[in-house]
């Protein structure tokens, strides 16, 4: 091995990258990109999950120990309580109405306290009492979110137990009973699933969409398309109706797997789900060649796909929900497709919801694609 | 020339990159039927001006019509095609398909396109390599496939950008032959070359220079203008003229 000829090649190297300023801040400024998303992401707990409760306690004499519990409930940061609802609130029907709040997907859950609930601990005595005598609260759950429902549940258990010991210095059980109101019996893939089957799908359109858009522009085939009657918007088309079609064979493939490996369970319709995944792909691949546009090279191009996966992977809920996610970064959370696509996804999956409860995710998505497609356009016409 | 039919006119054509100027005051009348040549060193503004007939590029200033169309030209023309200077061909696709790719964005029915296939593919010798993929192919097969994909939808007017440029010289006399047969059915070719010698097969040839057309005329007529003894020596002629 010759050093000479060795450092004659690492010199050609570095020189490459003097005429490519792009590349060296992209060099630079990528690690800060990722260390920054990383350890915000990593550091955020879930907070402000936001929660009913349903107060029906109707105490004892002057004692009224849910009171204390909502107290606490309202202090803890990881939920943010909506509105207490009570008996003298006038509802016919409370517990149906908390409940609804959940089925509608305007809250996760609902927490309930019975009638009896203080004079159940009141009445209670280590000694003579069982479990079943205990008293009990009842959480309606929305179970689309492993992570939420664990959450939820860890700040209704820590509310109980820091009135017990703090307020009231006694040890003595209180129930916590789980009613799910939707995914009863799901667990961590349940939560996943969508989130990985529209991940899939978008990093194999994006991917593969801004390496064959600049492949088509540095090899001069997209100019000698356009020397043909071929317009614009055909050649825009026709990419994203093949690239819409890859994405749903491959979420077709990674549902069948999740579905028959992994008990996977479609609680809604299966065309809705390949609807949402087949918008997010036409999207992804309509920003994949805006994106290419803006490149000279394919190495400058393969720069935007850390860019946009990052951020994706880390912030739309595909595997920490959105309310884990810090509020400096939250509005970049609501930028990305990839947020609503597993929103839409997870809600038909999981909670087995239709076209009239996602499709503001769907028109985002819808909107995002035909945004992208005819900037691509506009793009390849000021040429 | 006056009365024959122009397929190309441009008046005062410009084009400018930045501070780059790249075609200068272009003014070309190509007759139909003939085979008119671009000729010019690299960077002379041959690409530019064949792209700016292509409507490919916008001309900064001046104006061009090709087949009597105002260039650019909404929606291209089938009549016309292009066969640019560097591969521009689907390598990860065969032969085949590549053609038949340009054939259905031409509009060639399906119905003539088997024979018309065969026809082309047959004249460039690659009939039998049809089915190999382009990029397993050699260089110079590259470059065939390349004009079959311009011949493919019979146009009438062929704009081929250095069709001849590092292909060896036994293709390029095919070539050449080939470009006389299109001429015989009709068909205008206007292509552009570096290689001086080539001008003398064209009909007409266009000189030139820094964004220039330098001398226009016949190859008879431009060594009689010059009075030199070949092509290569009237292109200096005509260069110091101008620069005096």
């Amino acid at each position: 091995m010759n050093l000479r000829r060795t450092v004659a090649i690492s010199r050609k190297v570095l020189r490459s990258l003097r005429h490519d300023r792009r590349t060296v801040a992209f060099l630079v400024l990528m690690p800060i990109f990722m260390i920054a998303i990383f350890g915000y992401t990593f550091g955020g707990e879930v907070k402000d999950v936001e929660v009913y409760v349903v107060d029906l306690d109707e105490g004892v004499g002057p004692v009224d120990l849910s009171d204390l519990i909502v107290t606490h409930l309202r202090d803890d940061s990881s939920l943010r309580v909506v509105q207490v609802i009570r008996t003298s609130d006038g509802y016919a029907d409370p517990l149906a109405y908390g409940r609804e709040k959940v089925s509608e997907g305007k809250a996760w859950g609902c927490i309930a306290f019975p009638a009896n609930f203080t004079s159940d601990m009141v009445s209670f005595s280590p000694g003579n009492s069982s479990q079943a005598d205990a008293a009990t609260v009842t959480l309606y759950l929305d179970g689309s979110n492993f992570n939420i429902v664990q959450t939820v549940i860890a700040a209704v258990r820590s509310s109980i137990s820091q009135v017990l010991a703090q307020d009231l210095d006694v040890i003595q059980p209180v129930n916590v009973e789980q009613d799910m109101v939707y995914g009863e019996g799901r667990g961590f893939l349940d939560t996943f699933a969508p989130g990985v089957i529209s991940l899939a799908v978008m990093m194999v359109t994006f991917m593969i969409s801004i390496i064959s858009f600049i492949h088509e522009r540095t090899t001069g085939t997209l100019a000698r398309l356009l020397s043909t009657p071929v317009t614009e918007g055909e050649v825009v088309g026709g990419y994203a109706l093949a690239f819409g079609l890859i994405g749903l064979v491959q979420s077709g493939v990674v549902l069948a797997t999740a579905l028959l490996l992994f008990d996977v369970q479609v609680e809604g319709s299966l065309a809705l789900v390949l609807l949402t995944v087949f918008l997010l792909g036409v999207g992804m691949q309509g920003l994949g060649f805006l994106l290419s546009a803006n490149a000279r090279t394919e190495f400058q191009a393969v720069q935007f796909i850390p860019i946009i996966l990052f951020p994706s992977i880390l912030l739309s809920g595909v595997f920490w929900p959105l309310e884990s996610v810090p509020e400096v970064l939250r509005p970049i959370s609501y930028l990305l497709p990839l947020t609503y696509a597993v929103d839409g996804a997870r809600s038909v999956m999981v909670r087995g919801w239709g076209l009239q409860e996602i499709w503001p995710d769907l028109a985002v998505l819808l909107l995002f694609a035909v945004a992208m497609l005819a900037l691509s356009v506009v793009l390849m016409r000021r040429r | 020339m006056e009365s024959m039919t122009m397929v190309v006119r441009t008046e005062d054509l410009r084009k400018e990159y930045g501070d780059i100027v790249a075609v200068r005051g272009l003014c070309l009348d190509i007759p139909s039927g003939c085979i008119y040549g671009l000729i010019g060193p690299n960077g002379s503004g041959k690409t530019t001006a064949i792209k700016v007939l292509m409507g490919l590029v916008r001309a900064t200033s001046g104006t061009a019509e090709v087949l009597g169309r105002k260039v650019p030209v909404k929606g291209k023309d089938a009549r016309v095609s292009y066969m640019p200077q560097e591969l521009a061909l689907y390598t990860d696709l065969t032969v085949h398909e590549n053609v038949q790719l340009f054939a259905e964005l031409n509009g060639l029915e399906p119905s003539s396109f088997e024979g018309r296939e065969k026809e082309v593919l047959e004249v460039v010798g690659l009939w039998e390599r049809r089915d190999d993929l382009v990029g397993q192919l050699s260089g110079g097969m590259q470059h065939r496939a390349s004009l079959a994909c311009a011949m493919i939808n019979r146009p009438e007017l062929m704009f081929l950008d250095e069709p001849t440029v590092g292909v060896d010289p036994e293709l390029r006399a095919g070539f050449w032959e080939h470009f006389h047969s299109l001429k015989a059915q009709g068909m205008t070719v206007v292509l552009t070359t570096h290689y001086m010698d080539e001008a003398s097969r064209c009909d007409l040839v266009g000189m030139m220079h820094r964004g220039r057309l330098i001398a226009e005329g016949t190859p008879d007529q431009l060594l009689k203008d010059s009075g030199s003894g070949n092509l290569e020596d009237a292109f200096l002629v005509f260069i110091r003229r101008c620069q005096e």
